[in-house]
């Protein structure tokens, strides 16, 4: 194995380092004296085209090998999540090239762009080390994206509990990887999982599981490690809290899945209901805290949600409530669930930018991302408005949209995992408690008189790419097969 | 040639697709309504031909009933499954129909030409004529009483065409009844049928119910008095044709009938629909002679057929000889004459019967048109002692209406109706049974050529007895023809002579292809190669029976004669017949009383059945209805008690903890950072013990 081999094994995050570097200088050396608007196009078009090669090499050539033993892996599976997370990225950066926010444009597109190749690494791998280092490089990014609005406190303020949470959930999971390391004596998936094999569940292992679930569950904002969540979602940057909401997601969920699944085999327990034979029965292992996770996740996600008037933390604990519905398919952790939860999490991300951008030019034009913002979008942005209508009823799960589709192969996988019934009931009825608030903002939409009429001037390519994206999520709803394969 | 076969519908549906398109045509648009008619007809007429030139080519001697099935719609397990037949039955009756209706249609441009719905006119008759000529080649008992009421309803809408005349409006709403009443018959009989064989299909490659298989298991089976299944069925199955075809005791809408327009007489009342009748019977013939091996005799149901249509055939006739109204004469004509045709299905088979079927058609339509001309031509008069001396008038209807006159007689040799009937009183006369039923038919054969003779002398012989122009007209304001003009009797325009000529030489044609000497048409009916033999006379009886028919003719026309011929001078002389036996004729001219029996006896009857069933329905049903409706407004008081303060206010209860405990929730968000890390670290703990704990235990 030489390095030319490692380099063409890592070529699309070469392509992707590369284009930042490109961005970067292109944008301080040449495009030094244009308008904001015209850096933002020429960054977000490079760092585009980027990731477009990135994709076009994961496609064309795609690889098939396991390096050093898990440190970096290339497999149809990861190919295809890091093509989805590529995507995602190029969807962030089109739409937040008409941002106004800032004047560093080739440091936030670049920051976008190390926080991609950071998820890019992050779903390659199979190796403690490595996990944390791109997990660290994701999570620094997201944490100056976050502060990137200089002029509004909420911003930095946003910024810096996100900082200080997610420092603190690091020291957790880094305290759990080198308790597993001391196990295993590796930091290797596989070897962890065998070690465990040999001596489960001593008060030891109990410790490592919590402190990495505690860790992760700050990734993917599970209830009681969500708080951060909300103020993030409400004050970052539109392109910002996309990325956190969108790809960032599906990167975490992903090695979240296989670091459970792989890893911790051994030590999974059980977290069944019987109703009619010894009632909830918790045996020792991840699964139980797991579910307890997911249902606390569930319950207070749709319920906070119902009380919020500001769309930005409404969406916020929405997908506090999704991770929790995403999190039944870790409990259940069978191959079926796995892809389930890479469609789930697709469209969900897809679903989430639309919405995002949506609230962003309502923002724009109202200075509010209020719910009151939203009365009579109907009549002031009629096709920005039907564009809500189909995210916001993907994300309550009404077919035949992507959201129900998600939400039916998600249950259907976990139902087949006997006695997780009862988390499923769970989430069917968090989803009937969802479809509440979401009406409530379409019901501003379309019955509440707006305050005053004018039309809204919605940028051409911004409106294209909501429409597009609208698009994707009724047709992955109507053919399913497109994604799951 | 195979391709007329599974393409037969067309036949019938393309009149029934131009009455749906003249329907939604506007009423101004009479060329269309009348081109699109005559036009349907005359396809359907052409492809009949194909379909005739069909059967034709194929070789004699096979069984040639071709039957196309499909299946319609599943019903339980079974699939209900129509379809049609093409036998030399079907196409002789498509030919018939097709090229009868063609000649009446051309007939009525000139005959409706004044009236205002002269559209909706078209629109029924060529409904009519679809639904008639799907009667004919249905395959399936089903499809073709679903026709048969098509049928019957169109006749209604045809008899009380003129709806604003109460008389037509009575007419059409008895026609209607009287057929139902039989038709509940036929109906009855359809269930039985296909409780006891699963099939409704005539043919069906030998699991129809009119082949040998299901007719065995029919016969072997035996009901109340003895008789066989297949008898019940059979005489079940005649009702409806009595009622279709004016047999006694069902024969009283018919003479009514003819306050419709007359070429709908013509059409409907003489050439075709009452012919529906007869056409059932001859169709279901397996049937209805279906008997058990080795017996002889002929089956119950075929006697009640002889019985009944000879009993018809003797009774029609005598009315006949008391009518004055034109029409009428011929109404209660064609009643005896369907009474001959099922006297000659019930001692002589399909041939015999068909074959004056064929026959009375075109000599009855030639009558009835011929009769229409008459009307047309006085001015709407109906009354033959209003008429006379019109054979100066109108030369070339005297000349066609002699023709059809004398076919009817049945004048020897040279018109069809001597040859189809003399074959049914010899068929009679062969009868095993009974030789009554010969003897019926033979004084009705007397009596037709007697009142009929009648009818010539008082309408074209002797000088005009025109009343006054003020004199009441039997039908001043609605027959068509009344009151446009009023001058002397004139002869009606081509257009309606031109098929009375085509008719009245048809009458005579027709004779020579059912003659014994080369009886080619009932040969077809049966499979068999004509052959020409000019010894058929000498065998068998044929020329006794010739002789004294012809004989009873002649009698007939001389009474006639006598009693009539140039002796009539003024319209209020009373009836020679009138004069000889005045009780006699004062009964037949009344028809024996029925329609009054039945005023004071079955319609009586059903008044007081139907109050009673008011009253019935008024005290008894009702008071259930009310209880039972007050005990759902009773459940509906209590499910909405129950909704709303048990279900609605669990739900709202249920809103109001899910709104409560999101606000308390709300409340662990207060955007202070210690406080969330004191949380998470918690959260750390709380579940590090329990798995601890868990992992203890």
């Amino acid at each position: 194995m030489t390095y030319t081999h490692l380099l063409r094994l890592a070529l699309p995050e070469v392509i992707i380092v590369i284009t930042s570097v490109i961005v970067l200088g292109v944008d301080l050396f040449i495009l030094r004296g244009s308008t904001i608007k015209a850096r933002f196009t020429a960054a977000s078009l490079i760092a585009t085209l980027g990731c477009a090669a990135a994709i076009f090499d994961l496609v064309y050539a795609p690889q098939q090998a396991i390096l050093l033993n898990g440190v970096f892996l290339s497999t149809p599976l990861i190919n295809t999540v890091q093509i989805i997370l590529l995507a995602l990225s190029i969807l962030t950066l089109l739409l937040s090239s008409e941002s106004t926010f800032t004047d560093h444009v080739g440091e936030f597109v670049t920051l976008i762009l190390f926080a991609t190749i950071g998820m890019m690494f992050l779903v390659a791998t199979q190796d403690l080390l490595i996990l944390f280092l791109s997990l660290e490089l994701l999570s620094l990014s997201l944490y100056i994206l976050t502060a990137f609005n200089k002029h509004s406190p909420r911003s930095s303020e946003a910024a810096l509990k996100y900082f200080l949470f997610g420092a603190m959930s690091a020291a957790f999971l880094l305290f759990g990887f080198s308790l597993f390391y001391g196990l295993a004596n590796s930091t290797s998936f596989t070897q962890i999982a065998a070690a465990i094999q040999a001596s489960p569940l001593n008060p030891l292992v109990i410790i490592a599981i919590v402190t990495t679930l505690v860790g992760f569950g700050f990734k993917v904002a599970a209830v009681p490690f969500h708080f951060w969540a909300p103020d993030v979602y409400q004050a970052a940057p539109i392109p910002a809290a996309t990325l956190i909401a969108s790809s960032s997601k599906v990167a975490s969920f992903f090695i979240f899945f296989e670091f459970m699944a792989i890893a911790l085999n051994g030590t999974s327990g059980a977290a069944s209901w019987h109703p009619f034979a010894s009632g909830l029965h918790f045996a020792a292992g991840w699964t139980p805290v797991l579910a307890l996770i997911a249902a606390a996740s569930m319950i207070l996600g749709n319920l906070v949600a119902i009380r919020q008037t500001s769309v930005r933390r409404l969406l916020a604990y929405s997908a506090i409530a999704h991770a929790g519905y995403m999190l039944l398919a870790i409990v259940a952790h069978t191959p079926q669930s796995l892809s389930a939860l890479v469609y789930y999490v697709t469209t969900y991300a897809l679903t989430t930018i639309g919405a995002f951008a949506i609230v962003g030019v309502v923002e724009q034009q109202t200075s509010s991302d209020d719910l009151s913002s939203f009365n009579g979008l109907s009549r002031r942005a009629p096709i920005l408005s039907a564009c809500l209508f189909v995210f916001m009823l993907s994300l309550a799960g009404i077919p035949p949209l992507a959201g129900f589709f998600g939400k039916f192969f998600l249950f259907v996988a976990v139902v087949s995992t006997p006695g997780l019934v009862w988390l499923v009931i769970l989430a069917i009825a968090g989803s009937a408690v969802s479809l509440f608030y979401y009406l409530q903002v379409l019901k501003r939409a379309y019955v509440t008189n707006p305050d005053d009429d004018t039309p809204f001037r919605t940028p051409p390519f911004t409106q294209l790419i909501i429409v597009l994206l609208a698009a994707s999520v009724i047709l992955f709803g109507c053919v399913p097969n497109l994604l799951i394969h | 040639m195979t391709w007329i076969l599974p393409n037969l519908w067309l036949i019938p549906a393309l009149p029934i697709l131009a009455a749906g398109i003249i329907a939604i045509a506007k009423q101004p648009h009479r060329k269309l309504a009348a081109s699109l008619a005559i036009g349907s007809m005359a396809v359907a007429f052409l492809l009949s031909l194909v379909a005739f030139t069909h059967t034709l080519s194929i070789s004699h001697g096979d069984n040639i009933k071709e039957a196309f099935n499909l299946n319609w719609f599943q019903f339980g397990s079974d699939w209900v499954r129509i379809g049609w037949l093409l036998s030399p039955l079907t196409v002789v009756m498509l030919l018939m129909v097709t090229f009868v209706g063609l000649l009446i249609f051309i007939y009525s441009i000139g005959y409706m030409e004044h009236d205002e719905n002269f559209t909706r006119f078209f629109c029924f008759l060529a409904l009519f004529a679809g639904a008639m000529l799907g009667v004919i080649i249905s395959n399936s008992l089903l499809l073709l009483f679903m026709y048969w009421e098509i049928v019957g309803l169109t006749s209604y809408l045809l008899i009380g065409f003129w709806y604003a005349n109460p008389a037509a409006a009575a007419a059409a709403k008895k026609a209607f009844l009287v057929t139902r009443i039989g038709d509940i018959g036929l109906f009855l009989g359809i269930a039985w049928l296909y409780h006891q064989t699963g099939t409704l299909l005539f043919y069906d490659n030998g699991a129809g119910c009119l082949e040998p298989s299901a007719l065995n298991a029919l016969v072997s089976h035996t009901t109340i008095l003895g008789l066989t299944v297949s008898t019940g069925i059979g005489i079940l199955i005649f009702c409806g044709a009595a009622g279709k075809s004016g047999q006694f005791p069902l024969h009283v809408w018919l003479p009514d009938a003819m306050e419709g327009p007359t070429p709908v007489s013509a059409l409907i009342h003489a050439a075709t629909m009452v012919a529906a009748g007869v056409f059932l019977i001859a169709r279901v013939y397996p049937l209805m002679s279906a008997q058990v091996a080795n017996v002889l005799t002929p089956s119950i149901a075929l006697q009640v057929v002889t019985w009944i249509g000879a009993f018809t055939a003797l009774f029609g006739a005598l009315i006949a000889v008391a009518q004055f109204d034109i029409k009428r004469i011929l109404a209660y004509s064609t009643i005896s004459q369907l009474g001959y045709m099922m006297m000659g299905l019930g001692v002589g088979g399909v041939p015999v019967g068909m074959f004056h079927l064929i026959t009375h058609a075109f000599f009855k339509a030639l009558l009835f048109l011929g009769a229409g001309s008459v009307i047309h031509g006085s001015n709407g008069e109906q009354d033959i002692r209003h008429m006379g001396g019109l054979r100066r008038f109108m030369p070339l209807t005297f000349a066609t209406y002699a023709v059809g006159m004398l076919a009817l007689c049945g004048f020897p040799l040279f018109f069809s109706g001597f040859w189809s009937k003399d074959e049914i009183l010899h068929a009679a006369y062969d009868w095993p049974l009974s030789h009554t039923p010969f003897y019926m038919g033979a004084i009705g054969a007397l009596l037709t050529a007697f009142y009929m003779t009648r009818q010539i002398c008082y309408v074209f012989a002797a000088a005009s007895r025109r009343p006054l122009p003020t004199h009441s007209f039997l039908h001043d304001d609605y027959d068509s023809a009344a009151a446009h003009h009023d001058g002397p009797p004139h002869e009606s325009p081509s257009v309606m002579t031109v098929p009375l000529i085509i008719l009245a030489v048809s009458t005579i044609l027709l004779g020579f292809i059912g003659a014994p000497s080369w009886p080619w048409f009932q040969d077809f009916l049966q499979d068999k190669h004509a052959a020409l033999n000019i010894h058929a006379f000498s065998g068998n009886g044929i020329v006794p029976v010739m002789l004294s028919s012809s004989a009873l003719v002649f009698i007939g026309l001389t009474f006639g004669w006598m009693l009539y011929g140039r002796k009539i001078t003024h319209a209020e002389q009373p009836d020679a017949l009138q004069q000889i036996e005045p009780h006699t004729f004062s009964l037949l001219h009344r028809a024996f009383y029925i329609d009054a029996l039945y005023a004071h006896t079955i319609v009586p009857l059903n008044t007081l059945l139907s109050h009673i069933a008011d009253k019935l329905d008024r005290w008894f049903f009702n008071t259930i209805v009310q209880a039972i409706s007050y005990l759902v407004l009773g459940v509906a008081y209590t499910d909405n008690f129950v909704d709303t303060y048990f279900v609605n206010g669990g739900f709202n209860a249920g809103c109001a903890t899910v709104s409560v405990s999101a606000r308390v929730l709300a409340f662990l968000q207060r955007g202070r950072i210690q406080s969330y890390l004191r949380y998470v670290g918690l959260a750390f703990a709380l579940a590090a013990a329990l798995l601890l704990w868990r992992a203890k235990a």
